[in-house]
């Protein structure tokens, strides 16, 4: 049983002074990661209304009630801007789940482990990289456990985006037109390599120049088949990446402009390189970070990995034709820290500037939101996250415990109103399947441009 | 026995009050649709719903660019390579990109990433944007960056003019968010703002010119109450009393409150571009009240008793009231025949209220007449004691015009009627159908917008575009159609026969065009490589090449989002019509060469500027003589009625016929074409302008008994009088639309209100002319009847008598 000690604006209050006086330690009622390093119940560190959305509502949404259109507005502060007009307008569903207490649930368990054992020996170059204690690359987990400023939480996403040393994602991807209706529809494979940043906190095949490998192969429709992109990042977060494309059929690889990341890299998908992760882009070509503020939020971090499911893949609803959202599974997050930051790097950018809320707890993104020049909402980025257990069905990392990854994303362009629904799934057609141990010679596999060749030639 | 009107006249003047009472619960519920008038211009409503060409562009709205502003940067002295235009083009089109309602995908300039250059290097393709993340301002980036336009065959055509002295700026905008206004504020500023000694800026494109209408739109109500002052001032002038204005303004007030709460509770908006007919029923009601009114200050002055004057007025004016209001609303409904649905809204909004002002001008002005004080200068109104000053001259000018139609000049006039009509006929069949204009129809030639089009179509293939649309028959999921090879060779072909035709366009462009481009580029960048294998493999490895890392939206001008549809594109170097003619025959004779079926899709021909003009002209020659036929056939059937013989059907419809004859021949000596403008006016023109003759004919049929039989005295009687309500009518009528022809900045209403102001004198110089000789000619013996229904005729010295002798006076 919880004593409650504070009246119930409390912990909303607390959360706006620490952001008013610039402090940043996570935590209203107690610090933080003194309980994470514990192994202790995360809810300590929170009053009552934060932990639980039943009090933050006065009993009015309680785990196991969804979220429609009609009690939206009971909760309208803890959603982004567009999730609120999905709900409200679209018909959108959002299914209210219990809040996640054990902070292993919010890790995979090698990344956690690097994040404590590093934690406080990270500093910044004079490059404005981000950099171990002895000057060499980041060792891993998240450089910045209790970030001081905008930069500091987004260097905590951007150095590993998908937090495992090596991942392979299946995805299935639905684009859904105005109307409801599907223009298109994709099976591809995402696959990162980190050669640095590492959990394991080795370089990758003595790569310390790079910071990620990273390519992208779709596998369905036929004529898309084969289309691949390879992406090499640099450890230094001020040089683009390089980026290859190749079409099978030419047997031809086409080299992009370093900085066209804000386009779609095949027809139809709403999302852009940039808006990968919420960080798509090398971090320090975004600049004017700011901490805007400290907030309570509705997140999709637990119980929407559907593993009892074929294929992990849920059911849809809602849009012009009942297909437009997954079911998705929301709890109550006590403290987001709200980012943002503008693209100081690319004089062509049709954005403004993007706003992240990024849980406290595991440093990872939940949402984040686009604004165009006019400083008008333009797309939305939602991620869907968890440990992979759904009752009896686990599906365990290359360290042999449950997996922790990102399930979904919702890309939404609400100005042309266009939904790209990313699935992460067990398998896409090719017979890829979703893994994160590196089995083999990944690197000729699938990071290099004859390995494109190769999978294009598949 | 009263004879039925004025039984009805005698009910409402003894329940006056409740009829009052009905007339003001009536007015409040229309006044209740008031907050629901909508005044918006719908552009696709403009366009007739069942022509082949519209349902070709309503089934594909996106091909032809709607959405999309087009933004001509022109060098005025020498060409856009040097540092200061490429700067204000990178500016420009940094700027555009904060357009309220822009799709940031879908701007494209020479400074944006989606004009790009491809070259074949060692490892494969390097696609790069033409520009650099900024505009070049050395010697040599600008050497760089012409190199590189030089390998972007497309940017040549499409963005650079072949002079190099102008580029465009394209953007499009995402409907649901666009407000035309506000989009058009802010680009026409950025044309404002980078226009300077050395750049002209040119703004054109769907959007810009909705935009202007908007904008004129707004100063219309402007000339909206300078009009209305200018009525009630002549008014004013002419009655001289408080009976004789206010009368006409509530009348014509709660006629027109009527009118449009009415089309506010069936929540149909009301277009602005014909705002000069209502305005034209203003001064139709107007008119009618003063001549209702003049003719209650006779009977007033006779019987001193105003209620009963009222009465009595309301008696001898509703028959030929009603019908002349029934020749309006004829007129005016019979306009929905031809199927624009803007013109149909127009006709039920414009419709209904000439049908109220039938209650309104019999019922609701005798109510009026009968509760306001009589005014103390009654018998200088109605003339008694002699006319003078103007009224003289007037009355000594009717006497003259008189003369010419009895007697032996009647011989010469019939004579100069017969020839000047056979010479109006003749011209008025030789007229072409279509009056085209570089830019729209709309706006004045001398127009920013008309001038920007010029300007773009003198540089760039232009605005005159005709597309034949590739549909796909959607016969799966995922099904793109546009990534086919029988689709893409069949365009091909396409483009290749039009091209040879010997009327060809001035370029071509469809999705095949941009494949070919992919394939060489990424066959290793030689032209040899242009060609498309015809495969549907082939096709679709070049579809993939310039779809890789693009946003569909890119080649929306082409194909749809789902590249299942697509189009063919021809531009024209005009849009006269013998370009359209010689256009649309090469391009249907193409089409037929190629197959209209194919499995996976049909052509359909077609869209774009060429074929929705096509589509206007095709409207104006199928209903242009159907809807006069039937508005001659139904004035017939009802004059015909109200006077008992066809043959005063037929003396009433000659001069309207002759006189819109003689407009039509007028236009067709001036070089201009009958367009929708002057299918309207023909149908109005007849309408309210068998008015006059009605007046008149009625006024003949009255004078005959009281000039003892004789024509001659008989039509100067006629003229002195009515004829001189017809000229105050005429004058009202020229106030009230007149002015729209100076004051108006969009062509479409001045160009109305210059055709009907014509229209009107035409007929009133016809009907105060042939009207008076054919009843001469012909002596047609229903004017010596004294049952007829229009007859104003009453015995007034009978009510000053009892009311017995009252009742059988009437």
């Amino acid at each position: 049983m919880r004593i409650k000690k504070y009246d119930f604006n409390y912990g909303r209050r607390a959360l706006m002074e620490k952001a008013a006086k610039g402090v940043f330690a996570t935590g209203v009622l107690t610090p933080l990661w003194p309980l994470i390093a514990r192994g202790d119940n995360l809810a300590k560190a929170y009053p009552d209304e934060l932990v639980s959305i039943e009090a933050y509502t006065k009993g009015k949404v309680k785990p196991g009630d969804a979220i429609t259109a009609d009690n939206v507005d009971v909760v309208k502060d803890l959603l982004d801007p567009i999730a609120y007009q999905q709900v409200k307008t679209m018909g959108r569903r959002i299914i209210i789940v219990p809040p996640t207490t054990d902070i292993t649930k919010m890790f995979n368990h090698d990344f956690l482990e690097a994040t404590l054992k590093n934690k406080g020996k990270s500093k910044f170059d004079a490059t404005g990289n981000v950099v171990y204690e002895d000057g060499g690359p980041w060792r891993g987990g998240t450089p910045f456990p209790d970030p001081k400023d905008g930069k500091e939480a987004l260097f905590n996403i951007t150095l590993s985006w998908g937090r495992h040393d090596y991942s392979l994602y299946a995805i299935r991807d639905w684009d859904i037109q105005p109307s409801g209706d599907e223009a298109y529809h994709y099976d591809f494979v995402w696959a990162e390599l980190n050669t640095t940043a590492r959990a394991d906190g080795q370089v990758f095949n003595g790569m310390k120049d790079m910071l990620r490998l990273q390519s992208v192969w779709f596998t369905s429709p036929q004529d898309t088949a084969g289309t691949s992109f390879l992406s090499q990042w640099y450890y230094d977060q001020r040089k683009f990446p390089e980026l290859y494309g190749y079409l099978p059929a030419f047997k031809r690889v086409r080299q992009f402009p370093t900085n066209q990341r804000f386009e779609p890299l095949v027809p139809g998908i709403t999302f852009f390189l940039s808006d990968a992760w919420s960080s798509g882009d090398p971090l320090l070509t975004w600049g004017n970070f700011k901490t805007i503020g400290r907030q309570p939020m509705l997140g999709a971090i637990s119980q929407n990995w559907k593993g009892s499911l074929p294929n992990w893949e849920r059911p849809r609803h809602g849009g012009g034709k009942g297909k437009t959202f997954l079911d998705t599974y929301m709890e109550l997050i006590p403290e987001c820290i709200v980012v943002e930051a503008e693209p100081v790097g690319y004089p062509r950018a049709p954005v403004s500037k993007k706003r992240v809320w990024i849980d406290v707890r595991n440093n990872m993104y939940v949402s984040s939101i686009t604004y165009d020049r006019r400083g008008e909402v333009w797309k939305s980025f939602e991620t869907g996250s968890g440990q992979f257990v759904d009752g009896n069905a686990v599906f365990k990392d290359t360290s042999g415990h449950p997996a922790w990854s990102w399930t979904h994303v919702l890309v939404h362009d609400i100005q042309s109103n266009r939904m790209s629904i990313l699935a992460h799934v067990r398998e896409v057609k090719g017979g890829y399947q979703t893994t994160f141990n590196m089995d083999g010679d990944v690197v000729n596999k699938f990071f290099t441009v004859q390995a494109m060749q190769r999978l294009g030639a598949a | 026995m009263l004879s039925f009107r004025y039984r009805i006249a005698s009910w409402t003047m003894h329940h006056r009050r409740v009829v009052a009472a009905v007339f003001a619960l009536t007015t409040l519920g229309f006044a209740g649709g008031l907050r629901n008038v909508e005044l918006k211009t719908i552009f696709s409503d403009l366009l007739p719903k069942d022509d082949p060409f519209v349902q070709v562009f309503k089934d594909h709205p996106n091909f032809g660019n709607p959405l999309t502003v087009t933004l001509m940067v022109k060098r005025k002295d020498g060409d856009i390579y040097n540092a200061e235009t490429l700067s204000k083009v990178w500016q420009i089109t940094r700027d555009i990109d904060l357009a309220p309602g822009v799709d940031h995908d879908q701007i494209l300039s020479i400074a944006t990433e989606k004009a790009r250059y491809a070259e074949a290097t060692p490892f494969g393709v390097d696609v790069k944007p033409l520009m650099e993340d900024h505009a070049p301002s050395t010697l040599e980036e600008i050497a760089d960056f012409r190199a590189r336009v030089d390998k972007s065959p497309n940017a040549r055509v499409f963005l650079i003019s072949g002079d190099a002295t102008a580029t465009l700026i394209n953007a499009t905008f995402i409907e649901q968010h666009l407000d035309y206004g506000e989009a058009f504020k802010y680009v026409h500023a950025l044309v404002q703002k980078y226009s300077d000694a050395h750049h002209d800026v040119y703004l054109a494109g769907q959007p810009a010119l909705t935009g202007w209408v908007y904008e004129y739109e707004s100063q219309m109500f402007t000339i909206f109450a300078v009009t209305l002052g200018a009525l009630v001032l002549s008014l004013a002038f002419y009655m001289r009393n408080v009976v004789g204005i206010v009368t006409p303004i509530v009348t014509s007030l709660v006629a027109a409150i009527w009118g449009f709460g009415f089309v506010g509770w069936l929540k149909s908006p009301i277009e602005p571009l014909l705002m000069v007919v209502p305005l034209l029923l203003v001064a139709r009601s107007f008119s009618h009240c003063v001549q209702f009114t003049e003719r209650y200050y006779e009977i007033y002055s006779h019987v001193k008793d105003r209620v009963k004057a009222a009465e009595i007025t309301m008696g001898v004016m509703m028959a030929p009231s009603v019908l002349g209001i029934f020749t309006d609303i004829v007129g005016i409904f019979l306009i929905a025949i031809a199927p624009i649905p803007a013109m149909e809204r127009f006709a039920l909004f414009c419709g209904f209220w000439a049908i109220w002002l039938i209650p309104t001008g019999v019922i609701l002005i005798s109510l009026l007449l009968a509760f306001l004080p009589a005014p103390r200068n009654v018998d200088k109104l109605i003339g008694r004691g002699g006319d003078s000053g103007v009224h003289r001259i007037i009355k000594a000018v009717l006497r003259s015009v008189a003369r010419l139609s009895y007697g032996k000049p009647a011989r010469i006039t019939a004579a100069v009627v017969v020839l000047a009509g056979a010479f109006a006929v003749y011209s008025a069949l030789q007229i072409k159908i279509g009056n085209p204009v570089e830019g729209s129809n709309l706006l004045w030639d001398k127009s920013e917008f008309n001038t920007a089009v010029r300007q773009i179509n003198r540089h760039f293939p232009g605005v005159n575009t005709l597309e034949i649309v590739f549909e796909g028959k959607g016969s799966g999921d995922g099904d793109r159609v546009m990534h086919q090879a029988d689709t893409v060779l069949t365009m091909q072909k396409l483009q290749s026969l039009i091209e040879h035709s010997p009327a060809p366009p001035r370029a071509t462009l469809s999705f095949a065009d941009y494949l070919m481009e992919g394939n060489r580029l990424f066959s290793g960048g030689d032209p040899r490589w242009m060609p498309l294998d015809p495969t549907d493999t082939g096709v679709n490895a070049a579809a993939q090449a310039i779809m890789l890392g693009s946003s569909a939206k890119a080649f929306s001008n082409v194909v749809d989002f789902e590249q299942v549809n697509g189009t063919v594109s021809l531009w024209f170097k005009d849009n006269k019509q013998d370009t359209v003619d010689a256009a649309l025959a090469n391009a249907r004779r193409a089409v037929e060469q190629v197959q209209i079926d194919h499995k996976n899709f049909r052509i359909r021909l077609g869209t774009g500027t060429i074929a929705l003009q096509q589509a206007m002209n095709n409207v104006v020659h199928e209903y242009h003589w159907v809807i006069i036929g039937l508005l001659n056939l139904v004035i017939l059937l009802g004059c015909s009625f109200a006077y008992r013989s066809f043959v005063a059907g037929f003396i009433l419809l000659i001069p309207v016929n002759l006189a819109n004859f003689i407009i039509q021949a007028s236009m067709h000596l001036m070089h201009i074409g009958l367009d929708i403008n002057s299918l309207m006016v023909a149908a109005i023109g007849v309408g309210v302008g068998i008015d006059y003759g009605i007046y008149l004919l009625s006024r003949i049929c009255e004078e005959y008994h009281g000039q003892d039989r004789d024509w001659g005295r008989t039509l100067t009687a006629s003229l002195t009088t009515t004829g001189k309500a017809i000229l105050f009518t005429a004058t009202i009528m020229f106030i009230g639309i007149l002015p729209w022809y100076f004051l108006s900045a969009l062509k479409f209403m001045a160009d109305m209100g210059l055709l009907l102001v014509l229209t009107m004198l035409i007929n009133m110089v016809l009907a105060l002319v042939v009207l008076p000789l054919l009843v001469f000619l012909f002596k047609p013996s229903f004017v010596g009847r004294k049952d007829l229904l229009v007859g104003e005729g009453v015995d007034l010295s009978a009510f000053t008598a009892s009311e017995p002798e009252l009742a059988d006076a009437l």
